[in-house]
């Protein structure tokens, strides 16, 4: 008797980070697989959460030593621009929309560029100045960097 | 514009100007937006005129919206939009500025915002002001109407004048603050709407628009809660000698609405509680001097079945006197010559929203009316001829780039 309950407990223990780790991939699609990129020439730092998304709510329009920023996006439907503002923004693809309509349509603001996928978005960030925009991983191309999100 | 203004105005705009030294981004035509959308919509009631004639069927709601913008430099904002607007007998599709500004950012930093926006400038009042004409920017093909009335729009539309505005980013989440002084860009739909008729003389507005809106949201956004008010007078100069007209009036008008909206995943929640609280003063026998409290809330879900079809159900109420919510008052005070039911409106609206890609979107909706206080007088000018239960069917495609 004491020996099974023995048994069962240490088979929990087992398996549940097994599971745990099953529903994280599960319910975090790609978690971790999103980078934000920029030009290499731009001088920005790390990232907060809080200033990635208002680079790419297009509220703030420069780097703290002044450096303007240009935003590329990809399509509203694409996975890799769900994942980004889900994970690393913390946004629904739809409330960047509605953002950056409420800001094209009042006058108050602009929208980000879009490119047609993360080809585009690669080659785009890396030959313009001041560009942002974000990759599934590091990208291998000359001219990009990574900006760390803390 | 006094000279002083003036003055201020271009020493702004120049220190917005001043050249960024580093790495300015690109060639201007970089830096310029075009965007623009157009909707028809097909509308059909089974009693009353709404938006044309549409116990037959009308075609008569159309909106079409030009705009550019410019990011001169990282600090200047220039943006202007051009609209045309066509809605049954209330507006008949005459080009029009929706605004024109300078958006001016005073401070700029990951922590904060401060800025300033001159010129004509749209009023930041409730959730769906801003882009109401903006099909894709809103649920449902008419607003809620007990609190963005479509016979009386452009006195709270937009001010031509002056708008200081401020944000605070923090892990406490984004509160946002803007006032505004400026002269509302009012018409004759006003006159209809506040003195049920169009007399010979001219509305004008006696005083500047006051606006202020507050908001908070979270740190992503998904509750939102605000609080927006806006403040005018609108005066009536009668036509010497004219037989049919009223005496020199005013009317003063509070306009305030405490909005709240929540965003999950897949559904979206809105509801906002408006008051009105309005003055008539100095008409004459025709138009007594009282007050009343205009009132409305409504409440609303959307909920998305895919990112490209979303469902809508919403509930809402209006009052033309929230102290007389029967109109039985407002039936006796008109002598029975204004039915009870135009003193209300309980509107329960059912609609389907499909976006086909990110330029078309087509949606149909449908609306069972209990009361008449949402019709235009300007569209049905006797009110004794209003039926006080009325269905709404109406069909929209829209367009964007």
């Amino acid at each position: 008797m004491h020996a099974r309950s023995a048994l069962t407990i240490t088979s929990t223990q087992l398996s549940l980070p097994i599971v745990l780790a099953f529903w994280l991939i599960l319910i975090c699609p790609g978690a971790g697989a999103q980078e934000v990129i920029a030009n290499d020439d731009l001088q920005c730092g790390a990232l907060t959460q809080n200033q990635a998304r208002l680079f790419f709510t297009m509220r703030l329009q420069a780097c703290p030593d002044g450096d303007p920023v240009k935003v590329f996006v990809l399509p509203d439907d694409n996975s890799l621009h769900a994942d980004f503002s889900k994970v690393v923004l913390g946004l629904f693809p739809y409330q960047l929309r509605q953002v950056w309509d409420r800001q094209v349509y009042s006058g108050t603001g602009q929208a980000p560029t879009t490119v047609r996928d993360e080809q585009e978005m690669i080659e785009r960030v890396a030959t313009t100045p001041g560009a942002i925009g974000y990759a599934r991983s590091r990208p291998r191309r000359s001219g990009i960097k990574l900006l760390e999100v803390r | 514009m006094r000279s002083p203004q003036a003055l201020i105005v271009a020493a702004l705009l120049l220190a917005a100007a001043r050249p960024v030294p580093a790495a300015d981004t690109g060639d201007w035509w970089d830096r310029l937006q075009v965007h623009g959308f157009a909707s028809q919509a097909l509308v059909h009631t089974s009693e009353n005129r709404w938006f044309g004639d549409s116990p037959e069927v009308s075609y008569e709601f159309t909106e079409i919206g030009l705009n550019a913008s410019w990011r001169v430099t990282p600090r200047l904002l220039l943006a202007g939009q051009v609209l045309v607007r066509r809605a049954g007998d209330m507006y008949d599709g005459t080009p029009a500025l929706d605004y024109g500004l300078a958006d001016i950012t005073l401070i700029s930093s990951p922590a904060k915002r401060l800025g300033l926006r001159l010129g004509r400038v749209k009023n930041q009042l409730g959730l769906y002001n801003e882009t109401r004409d903006v099909p894709f920017t809103h649920p449902g093909i008419f607003l809620p109407q007990v609190v963005y009335f479509d016979r009386v729009r452009n006195l709270i539309l937009s001010s031509d004048g002056a708008v200081v505005y401020g944000d605070l980013y923090s892990d406490a989440g984004n509160l946002s603050l803007t006032v505004g002084n400026g002269r509302s860009v009012i018409d004759e739909n006003v006159e209809w709407a506040y003195l049920n008729n169009d007399f010979d003389g001219d509305v004008t507005p006696d005083t500047n628009t006051w606006l202020a809106s507050l908001w908070y949201t979270t740190r992503n956004e998904r509750l939102k809660l605000g609080l927006s008010w806006a403040s005018v007078r609108i005066g009536f100069e009668p036509d010497a000698g004219s037989p049919f007209t009223v005496g020199p009036g005013t009317t003063d008008l509070d306009y305030g609405v405490a909005s709240f909206q929540y965003n999950a995943a897949d559904w979206t929640l809105s509801a906002e509680y408006a008051r009105e609280p309005l003055k008539w003063r100095g008409y004459g026998p025709p138009i007594p001097d009282r007050d009343a409290t205009g009132e409305g809330w409504y409440l609303q879900g959307t909920y998305r079945i895919r990112p490209d079809i979303g469902l809508m159900l919403r509930y809402e109420e209006g009052f033309a006197n929230a102290d007389d919510r029967s109109g039985r008052e407002l039936e006796a005070l008109s002598g029975g010559l204004i039915p009870r039911y135009a003193g209300f409106s309980k509107i329960l609206t059912a609609g389907l929203r499909w976006d086909i890609n990110p330029h078309w979107m087509v949606r149909v909706e449908y609306a069972y009316n209990d009361g008449t206080f949402i019709l235009s007088a300007r569209e049905n000018p006797d009110l004794r001829d209003q039926k006080r239960y009325w269905n709404l069917f109406s069909a929209q495609v829209a367009f964007r780039f």
